[in-house]
Formats: structure tokens, sequence, C-alpha cells
């Protein structure tokens, strides 16, 4: 069987089983992957895999059964399996698979990975970063090519296929010197091409550079509240605490979002607009379909402040009788401001420049706290030094708030497009 | 199902064997069952498994893998495995020496012999769990109650004669109680269970009540709870605390990948870093008498699994290897090396990790603090190269006088764990562990920690 007649075989299996809907999603993914360790090339790696997703309604109740099989007895089995775990399930009018649209194909990326342009790109890298940050260690540095096909299937005659090949990397480095060591730090990107030399992509360079300046670090002695400048790579990390806090299935369901009244209501700043773009030109590391089987749109989840869309799955949107998001989140994108980073840290009179926060989750009430890793000290509109030991603590839902700039300058890491934002209230405390 | 017994048929794969190569047939099973309010978010079962080979060529590591279980799947994984590790070694040169030899065989499975429960039963389950916070506890805002069950089958052969396999599952209950206090959220959650299949632990949902009911407890508690003071101050880390501190902060810098990426601990070896009342292991399979969370009997290069003892009375006596970084550093491997899924490689990996229990009772160490904190729980925690840390702790209380007093609110923790450790003057004498870590490195892997309480100093957060 090609894959095509494998996820319809599953379909079918499911629907003999005894399945009033049924949806069968196959995915088959081939990886090659690169490694450096130490700053030396360690590993090559190449994989095969599978991910056949079964899901039955029967009686208004659900069952899923996952499996990296796709062998006959295999899949009659996994089908056998989702009736019978539908059966244990409880009676929910909640459940549903996506209504029929019509049949599509998506494209993005290329089939084969180029190996040796892979090797002599990661080695132009290692070279790179030996000769420039001579102090600094690569830890790790993965670069992988994964092709993902995968075939999405329901009794309501949904089929799509989608065809993605992607490029991925990140690298992890720490800086040494005798007995001074900084603080890890850690980026990458996503790619469909390696048009570009490694440090020209994303973050890279610059926190390459911050890394080694971070051997001499200085503490911040005393506490106060003062504004932070969030980079795009720490914006990334709030912006998921966000998205997952409040938007989601669970917080909506249970009822723990404090934004669960809110939409068409202001829950940020008015200069604060976050879309999510999952099929947007400008993004190399595209989706296009939910895993809820629907094709998937970009939309805009906060605009100017104001919440536009929750992130609720089918299941999620039956069960609150509100609208489905018309894509699964992620691929976040923000629109630029119109000050320079330079301006921006020109006009902090005492606060810091936020590269990397390693924290605990926020609550349900979206209070946060934890270190200000790999970051910097502003004074009367000047970086003055990069800190160590240094915590900062707030609230989710006031740091939107209180946004006072969004940079002009933004990064595209391939799955993202974000800026620096300047917030304040924070709550900075050195040792 | 994987072949439990590869060395039978080591002859046949053994002829494929062009360099040092490992051969691994696994299998991960799961199963996910979630009530959030009363609805069953989640009810599934997940198998995975799959063939991986991995070869070494003079310093350059080759590895492939493939969802198919078939001896010419398993012969093609060796080869192209090999021709990746050629490749590699073709373009790197890197000369190293031949990897340590091993030959170890064994056999560990902790399956259960008790009848196994359907899907259905372990579902009434949790909802009868659910059902119980549902009826006596109706003023709660939310509840969420998770059953995760994970088997780890695998068998392993590689190019030097070790033969094993192991079957290590392990079932765990997370249960997440949220209420309100002036508009506000305030929630608390708790993970129990631990080694074994779900009918090794469990008989009934009335014995997880009294579970229920201290998670309730101590979240009324924190609902009336107050901010702590932030600063340096005198605390009693409870088990939970210490041992995650023991995993993040210590843990993973002394782990000798990590300390060839840079890792502060490298400086340190022989040194005094801690309080000379600190030992810190990381056991293989066996602590005082008892079997760990997370037993490791041989790991995924076939070495046979030691305790590593990486602090003795304060002093850094050792690093956690796998074969490669044994070489590098002329040490011997301590069987640190283990891989998630069929299609990961094996990475030096903590198994369980914990401080020796000491001399004092807790009731002591908490008595003798005049204005602190006795910190109960941790969330979710990060770590540095330099041994900074910070962790969430979403349980604790005041001690004023010697005594505990009020609840606090979420908080964090933060520091130098090498220079925290050296203000350690208390290790309770007791031990207990916490049963479902998930450590991420690349790969997510179970991990196992604990220990006793602790008490030091702490940058503690707060307003």
């Amino acid at each position: 069987m090609n894959n095509r007649e494998i996820g319809r075989y599953g379909l079918s299996c499911l629907i003999k089983a005894g399945a009033d809907k049924a949806q069968c999603v196959l995915a088959k993914s081939e990886k090659r992957e690169l490694n450096v360790e130490a700053g030396k090339f360690s590993l090559i790696r190449t994989t095969y895999d599978s991910n056949m997703n079964y899901k039955a309604i029967k009686d208004n109740r659900e069952g899923i059964t996952r499996s990296n099989k796709t062998d006959k007895d295999s899949i009659e089995q996994a089908a056998a399996d989702a009736l019978e775990i539908a059966t244990s399930s409880q009676f929910d009018n909640a459940y549903d698979i996506a209504e029929k649209q019509e049949s599509k194909r998506f494209y993005s990326g290329s089939k084969e990975p180029d190996i040796d342009r892979m090797f002599n790109r990661l080695q132009t890298f290692v070279e790179s970063v030996k000769e420039k940050y001579p102090k600094t260690i690569l830890e790790l540095a993965i670069l992988d090519f994964t092709h993902l096909n995968s075939y999405f299937m329901n009794s309501n005659g949904v089929d799509f296929t989608t065809s993605k090949g992607i490029y991925n990397f990140i690298a992890m480095f720490t800086s040494k010197d005798e007995e001074r060591t900084s603080s890890f730090n850690y980026s990458g990107f996503s790619t469909r091409e390696l048009e570009k030399e490694f440090l020209d992509y994303g973050t890279i360079n610059l926190l390459l550079k911050q890394s080694s300046e971070q051997l001499e670090l200085n503490a911040v002695n005393e506490k106060f509240t003062g504004d932070i400048i969030i980079t795009p790579d720490s914006l990334a990390e709030f912006i998921d605490y966000f998205t997952g806090i409040f938007l989601r299935d669970v917080p909506i369901i249970s009822g723990t979002s404090v934004f669960k009244d809110k939409l068409n209501e202001q829950v940020a700043d008015s200069g604060f607009t976050l879309y999510s773009r999952p099929i947007s030109g400008e993004i190399a590391d595209n989706y296009f379909v939910t895993p809820d089987g629907f094709e998937a749109k970009d939309s805009t989840i906060i605009e100017k402040g104001v919440l536009k869309s929750f992130l609720l799955s089918l299941y999620g949107a039956n069960k609150t009788v509100r609208e489905r998001a018309v894509n699964s989140g992620n691929v976040y994108v923000v629109d630029p401001g119109d000050q320079s980073f330079d301006d921006m840290v020109k006009s902090v009179k005492r606060g810091l420049l936020l590269c990397r926060f390693s924290g605990g989750y926020p609550n349900d009430n979206g209070d946060f706290s934890g270190v200000a890793k790999n970051s910097y000290y502003i004074e009367d509109g000047e970086i003055k030094y990069p800190t160590n030991e240094t915590m900062i603590s707030g609230n989710l839902t006031e740091l939107f708030m209180n946004i006072k700039s969004i940079s002009k300058e933004r990064v595209n890491y391939g799955d993202k497009i974000l800026p620096w934002l300047l917030t304040s209230g924070i709550t900075i405390s050195g040792k | 199902m994987i072949v439990k017994d590869l060395s039978s048929c080591s002859n046949y794969y053994s002829q494929f064997f062009k360099e040092y190569t490992e051969l691994r047939m696994q299998e991960n099973r799961e199963i996910n069952i979630a009530y959030v309010k009363g609805n069953l978010m989640r009810n599934e079962i997940n198998a995975t498994s799959g063939v991986s080979a991995r070869v070494y060529k003079s310093g350059s590591w080759g590895f492939s893998s493939n969802p198919d279980l078939n001896p010419d799947t398993a012969k093609s994984v060796i080869k192209s495995a090999t021709d990746n590790a050629l490749y590699l070694d073709s373009r790197v040169k890197k000369s190293e020496k031949p990897l340590p030899d091993d030959k170890t065989l064994a056999e560990n499975d902790f399956a259960t012999r008790n009848v196994r429960r359907s899907q259905k039963e372990l579902v009434d389950f949790v909802k009868e769990l659910d059902t119980y916070i549902d009826n006596k506890y109706p003023s709660l805002t939310s509840r969420i109650v998770v059953l995760r069950c994970l088997d780890m089958e695998k068998s392993v052969i590689t190019s030097s004669g070790s033969s094993f396999f192991s079957m290590i599952p392990r079932t765990n209950f997370i249960i997440r109680l949220s209420t309100e206090k002036d508009g506000h959220p305030v929630e608390l959650y708790d993970v129990t269970g631990g080694l074994g299949q779900f009918e090794d632990l469990y008989n009934s949902a009335s014995e997880l009540y009294q579970k229920v009911d201290k998670i309730y407890e101590h979240l009324m508690n924190k609902r009336e709870g107050v901010f702590s003071n932030a600063g340096v101050r005198p605390c009693v880390l409870d088990a939970a605390l210490a041992g995650i501190l023991a995993h993040e902060a210590i843990g993973h810098t002394t782990e000798a990948d990590l300390v060839l990426g840079g890792s502060v601990a490298g400086d340190y070896m022989g040194k005094e870093v801690a309080s000379d009342l600190v030992t810190l292991v990381d056991f293989a399979h066996t602590a005082m008498g008892g079997t760990c969370p997370v037993p490791v009997y041989v790991d995924d290069e076939g070495i046979k699994a030691e305790d590593a003892v990486i602090i003795e009375k304060g002093v850094l006596k050792c690093f956690m290897h796998n074969k490669e970084s044994a070489n590098h550093f002329d040490a011997k491997p301590t069987g640190n090396a283990r891989a998630y899924q069929f299609s990961d490689e094996p990475l030096i990996r903590m198994r369980n990790t914990a401080i020796l229990p000491g001399e004092s009772h807790l009731e002591e160490m908490i008595a003798s603090i005049g204005d602190g904190y006795y910190l109960m729980k941790p969330g979710n925690g990060q770590a540095d190269s330099t041994s900074e840390f910070m962790f969430g702790v979403p349980l604790g209380y005041e001690i004023k006088n010697g005594k505990l007093g009020k609840a606090i609110k979420d908080t964090t923790i933060s520091g130098v764990a090498f220079d925290m450790l050296k203000t350690v003057t208390m290790v309770s004498d007791d031990m207990s562990w916490s049963n479902g870590g998930m450590c991420g490195k690349k790969q997510p892997i179970p991990v196992g920690l604990g220990g006793p309480a602790i008490k030091c100093k702490v940058n503690v957060g707060g307003r």
C-alpha cells in the first residue's frame, strides 16, 4: 500500500469496527541530522518514522490510539483499540470531527536534503565561532533536515495531503575563560534552503557576541521596580505562557483563565497586535492542517490590544460554545512598533535588557518570577553591564498591558517573527 | 512486541557489524487519561517501537532507525548507521582511540504479574477519583486528574558482547486543584506513583483520597497565604526540593558531556564544593536497600550501571560518563548512557539523583530557624552551566520562632548551587523519592530524584 492507501485503510478499519465518526492521520517522516558537541562534529543520524493517529467516535464517546506501525495487522488492531477506548469513554456531545472541506494538497520546501551542503554550512559555522569568539564553546549544535508527508482523512470526507521539507538549526553555547564561566544561551532558526551562513540567521551572532561579553558579570545590588526590554528570544517564551495560561482549551474549559470573558475586550496595550500565521509566505516552517483536520488559516489573536480569538480546538469550542480557532496557534507574529531598539534603550531610566528568562511556569493568575539570564542592566538610557543572580517578578496580564513601546526591528526565526518589547512595572532584585 | 532475547540472534546480526556497533529494539507504550473539571479530555493509548543502530568509527558516530521491527530492517539500519559513521569519519578524521569494552548480560523485567486492567477500568478509576473530589470539595473552581503510564521495553546487543533486556514501567497520577481568592485563581498540584505498572501500584481509587485531602488542606492554607519576603533566608528544603536541586543544579553540571561543553564543575574536581554534610549520589538502581524509581542495571551502551558518587562529604569526586567521555577523561564508564525512544541515540543522563540522609530530625531543623521558610514542593526549574538555579515553589510555609506559620503564595528560589550547598548545616535522617520526574536534554527521559530535607540559606523570591 502507498501512504494514501495506508491512511484510507486505517479510516476504513475505524468505520468497519463501528465508529460513527472517524479520523485517521498518517505522518511519515525522514530526518537527516548532524550534531556538534563541545565544538566538534560528533554524530550523523538518519531516522525514519511513521505516526498513525486514529480517532473513533461512537455514541458520542471518543477513543484515540497512536501507533508507528503501518502493516495491515497493526492498523486493524489500532482501529479496534480506538473503538474499545471509545466504549470506555464518557458521553460528551462536544466530541466531533471536522466537516467536509475541499480536498487539497499542500507543499513546502525540498524533498531531499543536501548533505554535503549541510556539513559545509555547519563546518563553516563551527570555524567562524572559534575564530570570532575564541572563548565561546559550542556545547551543542544540531542541524537537521526533516521531510514530512502527512495525510489527513475523516469519515466526513476530509482529504488533505501535506508535504514539507525544512531545515532546523539550534546552537547552545557557553563562554569560558579560565575559571570564569558564562551562563549558557541558545537560539535557532528554521529555513527551507541553507542560503546563507548560520551567523546571519535570527539572533545567533548577537547572542554569541553577548555570551563572550558575559564572563564579567555584576550584580544588581538592590530591589526596585523598573522597565524591561524583552528580546525576541525571550518574548517567544512569554507569548507561549500567555496563550497557554489564558487562551487554550484547558484554561477556558476549566474556567481558570482570567480572560475567559474578555473576548473583544482590551487585554494588552493598544500598540500590541499578535497573529498566528501558519500559512504566511514570510514563514518558512508552515503548517497547513490543524490536528482536528481543518485547513489552517492565519488569524489575529490580539488586535491593538483587544482579544479577537481564543485558541480553542474543535472540542474546546463545542464544549464552551465558542468559536473554534482557525489554526492551532504557534507561528506567532507580532506587529513592529515605531521606535528603534537604540531609542528604546535610551528611553529606559532604570531596568534590564532581558535576554533569557529562566523561570517557573506562571500560575493561573499570571504571576511569574525567575532569573534574568544573559541579561544587562540599563540605567539612564545606557546598557551598563551584564548581570548575574538577578531575579524579576511580575504578572503576565500587567506585562502586556504596560507595554511602553515595540521596536521597529523584528527577527524572523522561520517559525515566528518577533520584535523587542519594552514594558514597565517589573520587580527587579539582586542578591 | 520486541524481541526479548536479541542475544539469540547476535550471531546473525554480528556478521553485519563492521565497526563498534550497538543494535537496539525498543517499544514505548503510553496510556494517558485526563479529566478536566469532570470532562474526559484525554483517553489515549500510544505505542512507538522500532529498531536502531549506532556505530562508532574513530570518534565519529553514525545512527539510524526505522519503525519496522524485522531482521531486514535491522540489517538496513546497521548499514545506514555504518555509512553515516564512515562519512563523518572521512570528513573530520578525529582518530580517537577505541571505546572501552563491555560484556554485560542481564534481564530486568518489572512487568506486572497481575491481571491487566482494561482501558475502561482505568477510565472508571480516574473518574471515581474525580467524582470523590467533586463531591467532597464542591467549592473548588476547577480540578484536573491525570493518569499517565509509560512502559519502556528495550533489548540491546553490542558488538563487544553485551546483551540485555529491560522493561521499566512507570505509573503516575497528577492531581491539580484550583480555588479563588478575591477573584484570583490559586492552584496546587501533586504527583504520585512511581515504578511499576498500574496493577502493581493501585487497587482502589480510595487509596488516593488521603493524597487529595492533603492537597486540599495545603491549597486552603495557600489560599490565605502571604507573599514571601524576598532575599536570602534560612530555609528547610523538603526532600522533593532537595532532589530537584541535586538533579538540576549539581547533576547536570557533572554530566561529562556538559563538562566538556564548559560547565563550571570542570574546574572543581577534587575541590570542596559543599558542606561536609553533603554526599550526593546518582544511584543506578538500588539505594538504601530499596529499588530506585528508575532502576538502570545496564545502560544503552551495554555498560553495567554503577552508582556515581558525585559529591562525597562535600568534595566533588566524579562526573557521570558514557563510554566516549570515559575515554576522554580516562575514567570508568558509569552506565549513564540512555535513550528515550528507539529513534534516539543514547546520551549521558542521570538515573536516580539524591543527597544521602544525615542525622537530624525534620522537626528540630524547623525548630532551629527563627525567621525563614519551610519549602515543600518544587514547580518546574532550570539550572545553568554555572550551577545557578531557579525553581518555582508552589507550596511552602513561613517559619517563625521555630514554628510553622502561614502558607506562602507561589514563589521561586534561586542561587548558585555550589555556593548554596556550602551553607547546608543540617540534613534530615529520612529519605523520600519523587517518582514523576522527566528530564529534558535533547530528548526527555524518566528520572528519579529525592533525598532528605536540608537546612540551608537560599535566595527566596517575593515582594
